[in-house]
């Protein structure tokens, strides 16, 4: 549970942070994930794109087991994603997910918000969760929030609260469930930035998003889905400048026309 | 009750793993002996005391029990049709006043909406039957039970129209303002329409409470289903039979009610409102 | 008869009424509140019987009519083996019928909770009872308040259906019956029992509202 981030890519021969081995999942007759096999080394920073429907957002949501699959392996840390009960929310409070629609517990504050999970989960003392709760929301910039409940706060800021509540559990690995889609334009880069940071700092990441920007400055490796398989993967520069596949540049194309 | 209620229940749990599946499995055979245990001791106190001899359900075989018995529902609905009318008009009539800008009007409408909205209807039952004679003012006892269940309706329609209102967006006004009509034809031919439109499940769920109110027309001794079971009863003194088939037909009627104010719901997207 | 010969006369019986209804209302609504959490958690919990269970009570109560409930109650029951007294047979019929909607209320509270708020908290860690406890109930109870104060109300009127049966000292609507089959009160008899119905109901009503503004939740 130790928060040291370790610099550096992928090193090869180390256990990798999160391993998905021949993952399949059905949603009724919809296959959604066929056949997924996906490392992501300790510090890496992997970005997921794809078009809608694709599977992408299914896959980050399996890694906490948010979803379930119907066969194949999860490996945390070198270990099985256990299925249920205990073991799962201990599992699950070492990895953060910050969501697409935020999902900021609606009724408590700011400050609430980010020391609930290590007071009643770490059972850290209250005093210390807020004072490094404070210490986040300072790194995050809206540490003035603090006392506000969530409706008070813009997209933005509610976003980067989400970022701090999941830093607050020091997280061996972070997920982003398309983080900036929810976003108005102008509050897209306010979070971003913050993510930005988390990478140089050396945390594990897997991003889902259609920010290209972002995916160029500080990804290690790109992973393009469609129709619940991995079509391709690579550097961010290889793929957005050379895609092998159809998918992926009718896809790119798409989305630069915005 | 809606498809949503169902996906939020369930989704307060995990998908179970196999633990969990197996000790809501044992759990599951353990409720579902409770459930029949309770059924089966249920049936045998009806056993025991003697209510399942056929003496007291055979005339429910007979054509002329259920005649009569239609013959109560008949009534049942038309009181229950005419109040509902009633609380239709009186309540958009109430509502209009409630929104008007003259206090003259608004403050009167807001004091009859609480009244009404304050009141058990059995109260109001007891005001036409008891007190209005008392003035030398003769009604038949369809009217004793009707008027008092209708303006009982009223008060709560009121508020439900308005909530109606309240749901039309701001824009919608200012368009026709800016269109350059007068507030009343904004009222009568922008916003009302849409209004209505928003309240209809509303209404209809509403119409249940109707239904239920005028089960105390026995008190005027109006024939509604309830009052002929009462003669039904005292014919063939089986009590507990007769009063346990009316009490499945009403909620029977109220629940199929209940629905169709889901389905028009689901269907057009309008919440109902409580 | 003036009001204030009819005060001389039972403005005694008046207050009792009064004191009656509420008294009845006020130990309705506590157990059927309780029940409601019962019912309601029967119908969340993943047991297939208890769900269904839960289900058809609140089908049957919330769709029976009170007066016909209150009936069967009273008149046929006792041919059952069960005989209750007057007082008791009112406030049971009260408590079936207020426990079905404030379960409806929970359930819709429940609804109002979206399925991210529940996934938020199992992703920082939270186990099941932990999610129920710090997330899923808080948000409900605060959603839940002004349906139950309207349901409070209701749970008031309903106790009305006492005036069917002879209670000693009879509610408020029983006693406008009990009044005018002696002699002739007039409207005030009635207005003297509807301002009791009507001035508890705002007092609830307020009372309501200021918890709710206190506790809702901005979304």
């Amino acid at each position: 549970m130790s928060s040291e981030q370790n610099t550096g890519s992928e090193v090869a021969g180390q256990v990798p942070m999160i391993e998905l081995r021949h993952v399949e999942k059905h949603f009724g007759d919809l296959h959604v994930l066929r056949d997924i096999n996906l490392k992501v080394g300790k510090g890496e920073v992997l970005v997921v794109i794809g078009p809608s429907g694709s599977g992408k957002s299914t896959m980050c949501r399996t890694i906490n087991r948010l979803e379930t699959i119907d066969s194949g392996e999860i490996l945390i840390d070198g270990k099985p994603l256990p299925e249920e009960g205990r073991e799962l929310a201990a599992a699950r409070a070492e990895l953060g997910m910050v969501f697409q629609s935020f999902n900021l517990f609606a009724h408590r504050t700011i400050l609430d918000n980010v020391t609930m999970g290590p007071i009643e989960v770490q059972g850290v003392p209250r005093k210390e969760a807020e004072e490094s709760a404070m210490a986040l929301l300072e790194r995050v910039g809206v540490a003035e929030q603090a006392a506000k409940v969530p409706a008070q706060l813009s997209g933005g800021q509610q976003q980067r609260v989400a970022i701090a509540r999941s830093l607050a559990m020091h997280p061996k690995a972070m997920m982003f469930d398309e983080p900036t889609s929810a976003l108005d334009p102008e509050m897209i880069n306010e979070v971003l930035e913050v993510m930005v940071e988390l990478a140089r700092g050396g945390m594990t990441m897997v991003v889902v998003t259609h920010e290209m920007s972002f995916a160029r400055r500080v990804a290690n490796r790109v992973v393009f889905m469609a129709d619940g398989t991995i079509m391709e993967e690579g550097s961010p520069d290889e793929f957005f400048d050379h895609p092998t596949t159809e998918r992926a540049r009718d896809f790119l194309d798409s989305i630069k026309g915005h | 009750m809606s498809a949503q209620t169902t996906s939020m229940r369930d989704a307060l749990y995990e998908a179970p793993g196999p633990k969990t599946r197996r000790r809501i499995l044992i759990g599951t055979v353990i409720a579902g002996i409770l459930v029949c245990l309770l059924v089966f001791l249920v049936v045998r106190q009806f056993y025991v005391t003697g209510q399942l001899s056929p003496k007291y359900w055979s005339f429910f075989t007979r054509p002329t029990t259920w005649r009569f018995l239609w013959d109560g529902f008949l009534g049942t609905l038309k009181v229950a049709a005419v109040a509902g009318a009633i609380s239709l008009v009186l309540g958009l009539v109430l509502m209009l006043c409630r929104t008007s800008h003259l206090k003259a009007l608004n403050v009167p409408a807001r004091i009859v909406i609480e009244f009404f909205r304050g009141v058990p209807s059995l109260l109001l039952v007891y005001f036409f039957f008891l007190v209005v004679p008392q003035y030398g003012i003769k009604m038949s006892s369809f009217w004793m039970i009707t008027l008092p269940v209708g303006l009982a309706a009223s008060g709560v329609l009121a508020e439900v129209f308005r909530a109606g209102v309240n749901a039309v967006p701001k824009g919608q006004v200012e368009a026709a303002m800016s269109l350059g009509m007068r507030p009343s034809k904004i009222t009568f031919k922008i916003v009302l329409p849409q209004a209505i439109r928003f309240v209809i499940p509303s209404l209809i769920s509403q119409f249940v409470v109707v239904v239920k109110d005028t089960t105390v027309a026995y008190v005027v001794s109006y024939p509604d289903l309830l009052q002929n079971a009462r003669v039904l009863i005292s014919n063939y003194d089986a009590l507990v039979s007769t009063y346990f088939v009316i009490a499945v037909i009403y909620i029977i009627v109220n629940y199929l009610i209940n629905r169709a104010a889901v389905t028009v719901s689901r269907r057009t997207g309008v919440k109902i409102i409580k | 008869m003036g009001i204030s010969e009819l005060w001389a006369t039972y403005g005694g019986m008046y207050l009792q009424a009064l004191l009656t209804t509420w008294a009845m209302t006020a130990v309705s609504y506590v157990i059927a509140m309780a029940l409601a959490v019962l019912i309601t958690v029967m119908r969340v919990c993943p047991i297939r019987p208890l769900r269904v269970l839960g289900d058809f009570y609140v089908q049957v109560f919330r769709n029976i009519a009170g007066i016909c409930l209150l009936i069967i109650i009273v008149y046929a029951l006792p041919n059952l083996g069960l005989t209750l007294p007057y007082r008791t047979c009112v406030i049971v019929a009260t408590v079936l019928l207020v426990s079905a909607f404030g379960s409806e209320n929970f359930m819709s509270g429940i609804n109002t909770i979206g399925i991210g708020q529940i996934e938020a908290a199992r992703s920082i860690g939270l186990g099941f009872s932990q999610t129920l406890r710090l997330v899923v109930i808080p948000q409900a109870l605060r959603s839940a308040v002004l349906p139950m104060t309207n349901l409070a109300i209701a749970c008031l009127l309903t106790t009305a259906i006492g005036s069917q049966v002879p209670l000693s000292p009879p509610e408020l609507t029983g006693l406008v019956s009990y009044i005018n089959t002696r002699t002739t009160g007039g409207i005030a008899t009635f207005l003297i029992s509807a301002l009791g119905y009507v001035g508890t109901a705002l007092v609830i009503g307020f009372v309501g509202n200021r918890i709710d503004r206190k506790v809702r939740i901005l979304r």
